[in-house]
């Protein structure tokens, strides 16, 4: 479903990616994980068009490497973006009203009205708190309502930027088993998570990103074992780690 | 098929597949072994320049030499803490060649052994008989795991006598034999001595391995036995026998491509040849994370297929192994450098380096190492048991340290004439 070949992608001058060749199959839930400042957001964003890229991303065969990002959005790929990045003042139902607005555009109000429901129907705190203004919302809940928003342009491929930031761990579980759930709906999802080892969790595939390039890849069950990734991003053996290199 | 998913993928998607595993494989190679760093750094070359599977071909070789010289972790790209095995095999040099696994490279091999199985016909319904000599304790261990790891019933390799090989094969209704192709040879000659015919044993299936098979071999073999016959192709260097593995279809041996990556050179002038073109097989690891190997040149000569095969699998094919590129021969699939048997007669008879000429004999289907040994005044003796116990001693030598059969006779050098 995605294709992406010999990345590179620059921060001003800086480069942020040297190099990156992944993919993603239809179906699929890919955790890119690894330290700060390896890369993994500056990825989401090359794919969503927002930062400056050389090389190549073909999103169903089609070639989507320098196109606005609205384009992109239309093409069916929506990031949930760090820090949720939410219209505060606005209410819930407005700001999953705009996670519509390009179909909203384009007439589709009955299926918007039934993506509403489905929203609501994944994350039942929002149905409840729909006039409130989603600055007032606690962090899980904003982190639901961004979620939500993307799903209401309704992508094919759904991209989120740390969704586990800041919440409580109780709070994480239940994001991520929503995830699952989507994910089993037929959702492909490219997720990028410092909390490795719940990432590794939910799912089915991983790259590992060190300084712009992937260093690892493979089944996220397997990476979950591996001894590298466990001292480097899981935070065991921290002692092992420190004392053995 | 073991791995519909990746056996059977699109070539496109393939092609893809490989690039990102070579791409993190050469990242960490770079960023993890010395050796592979100096490499980059001498030719000037940053990891990106590394666009495409072609763009290998840029990268230097790595040979058994490098192996030797790095000898015995410094070509491991984990710490000694994360290795679960470590493997030796004979190289060209005194020193053993080391190779090491970390626990997910242990379950790659399992995997890709179970995949040779498959390919093979193999199911865990069948009984599997390991006839190997304990020279190919890699192999005889890699095929054992395997089996097991499928579920199949196995009778590992023992030191027993042939014939008893085969009364245990008679009456335990072995359904595979899993051999070389010398073994299984010499075994015929064995059954016409012991007057069993195919028909009183089980066996369906032959999965030869660690020796080449001529056509000759292999239709002796197939009619001796009538089984059908299977054949795997593996280096130690790089993870043994699930390498490359026949199918049903029987053309040629499919290659693990999504796991490693092959390349055919010219091995005079390391220039990569196209397909079907004879030449030197080159490995790059694609996935094991203990011990990469970029562009591993494995002396073996073959040539690559890319015509689709029946079988479905899109993986390329080996044509089969025509030979070596270099002197190391092999003795009942145990591979042996000319060089080491100089070596260890010297020190099996404590002299200075012996005359002497080998060839590789074969009786009763056996292969062995036939030494011509000159008698010289450094161990001479007007005994013939002392001559005959400095032969033995000669012989126990090599079969310690090479696992192989050998036969030495001992000849009157003729001292050539001065010319003037």
């Amino acid at each position: 479903m995605l294709k992406i070949r010999n990345l590179h992608a620059f921060y001003g001058s800086v480069l942020a990616l040297s190099g990156v060749t992944c993919h993603v199959r239809e179906g699929e839930v890919v955790a890119l994980i690894g330290a700060n400042g390896a890369g993994k957001s500056t990825l989401l964003n090359a794919i969503c068009g927002l930062v400056r890229t050389q090389g190549e991303v073909k999103f169903q065969g089609k070639n989507v490497a320098g196109l606005a990002p609205e384009d992109i959005v239309a093409l069916g790929i929506s990031q949930v973006p760090e820090g949720r990045q939410l219209f505060a003042p606005m209410t819930v139902a407005e700001n999953l009203e705009l996670g519509a607005y390009l179909r909203f555009r384009r007439g589709h109000k009955k299926e918007i009205a039934q993506d509403l429901e489905h929203a609501y129907g994944l994350f039942p705190r929002l149905k409840e708190r729909l006039s409130q203004k989603a600055g007032t919302l606690s962090g899980g809940e904003q982190q639901m309502l961004a979620i939500a928003r993307a799903l209401m342009a309704r992508p094919r491929l759904l991209l989120l930027d740390e969704p586990s930031l800041g919440l409580a761990p109780i709070v994480v579980e239940d994001i991520l088993s929503t995830l699952a759930r989507l994910r089993d709906e037929g959702l492909t999802v490219l997720l990028v998570e410092q909390n490795a080892r719940a990432a590794l969790k939910i799912a089915d595939r991983a790259y590992v990103l060190e300084t712009g390039r992937i260093i690892l890849s493979g089944a996220a069950q397997d990476l979950l074992q591996d001894r590298q990734v466990t001292r480097a991003y899981l935070g065991k053996d921290y002692k092992e780690f420190t004392e053995g290199r | 098929m073991r791995h519909p998913e990746f056996e059977a993928m699109p070539r496109e998607e393939l092609e893809l597949l490989q690039l990102e595993r070579l791409q993190s494989t050469l990242t960490r190679a770079y960023r993890q072994v010395k050796f592979y760093r100096g490499q980059f750094d001498r030719l000037g070359l940053p990891l990106d320049a590394i666009r495409d599977l072609k763009d290998l071909a840029r990268l230097p070789f790595t040979t058994r030499e490098d192996l030797s010289e790095n000898y015995p972790y410094g070509l491991f790209a984990v710490p000694l803490r994360d290795i679960v095995r470590i493997l030796s095999s004979p190289g060209t040099t005194e020193k053993p060649l080391v190779v090491g696994y970390a626990s997910q490279d242990v379950k790659l091999w399992l995997e890709l052994l179970a995949r040779l199985y498959t390919a093979s016909g193999v199911t865990r319904d069948d009984i599997v008989q390991l006839v190997l000599p304990p020279g190919l304790a890699n192999w005889r261990r890699d095929l054992q795991a395997g089996a097991e790891n499928l579920g199949a019933s196995v009778i590992p390799a023992a030191t027993l006598n042939f014939a008893k090989e085969l009364m245990v094969m008679r009456d335990y209704k072995t359904s595979v034999l899993v051999t070389t192709p010398p073994l299984a040879r010499h075994l015929l000659t064995v059954m016409a001595r012991m007057e069993l015919s195919p028909g009183e044993l089980s066996v369906k299936q032959a999965l030869l391995v660690a020796a080449p098979l001529t056509s000759e071999a292999r239709q002796e073999i197939e009619a001796g036995f009538q089984v059908k016959i299977a054949r795997a192709y593996g280096i130690t260097e790089v993870m043994g026998p699930g390498l490359a593995f026949t199918c049903g279809a029987d053309g040629g041996l499919h290659f693990s491509e999504d796991h490693f990556y092959p390349e055919i050179i010219d091995p005079e002038s390391g220039a990569p040849l196209p397909p079907g073109a004879p030449g030197e097989l080159v490995i790059t690891t694609l996935s094991t994370v203990a011990f990469p190997l970029v562009r591993f040149r494995s002396g073996d000569l073959t040539s690559v297929m890319t015509e689709p095969c029946s079988c479905g699998r899109t993986l390329t094919r080996l044509s089969g192994i025509q030979g070596r590129v270099d002197a190391i021969f092999s003795v009942g699939g145990i591979k042996v450098h000319p060089d080491q048997v100089g070596l260890l007669l010297t020190e099996a008879l404590q002299s200075h380096p012996p005359r002497y000429t080998w060839r590789v004999t074969t009786e009763e289907g056996l292969e062995l190492l036939d030494i011509e040994l000159a008698v010289e005044e450094a161990f001479f003796s007007d005994e013939i048991k002392a001559l005959e116990c400095l032969c033995r001693q000669a012989r126990r030598h090599l079969q310690d340290h090479l696992g192989v059969n050998a036969r030495i006779t001992l000849k009157e050098w003729e001292i050539p004439c001065s010319s003037d």
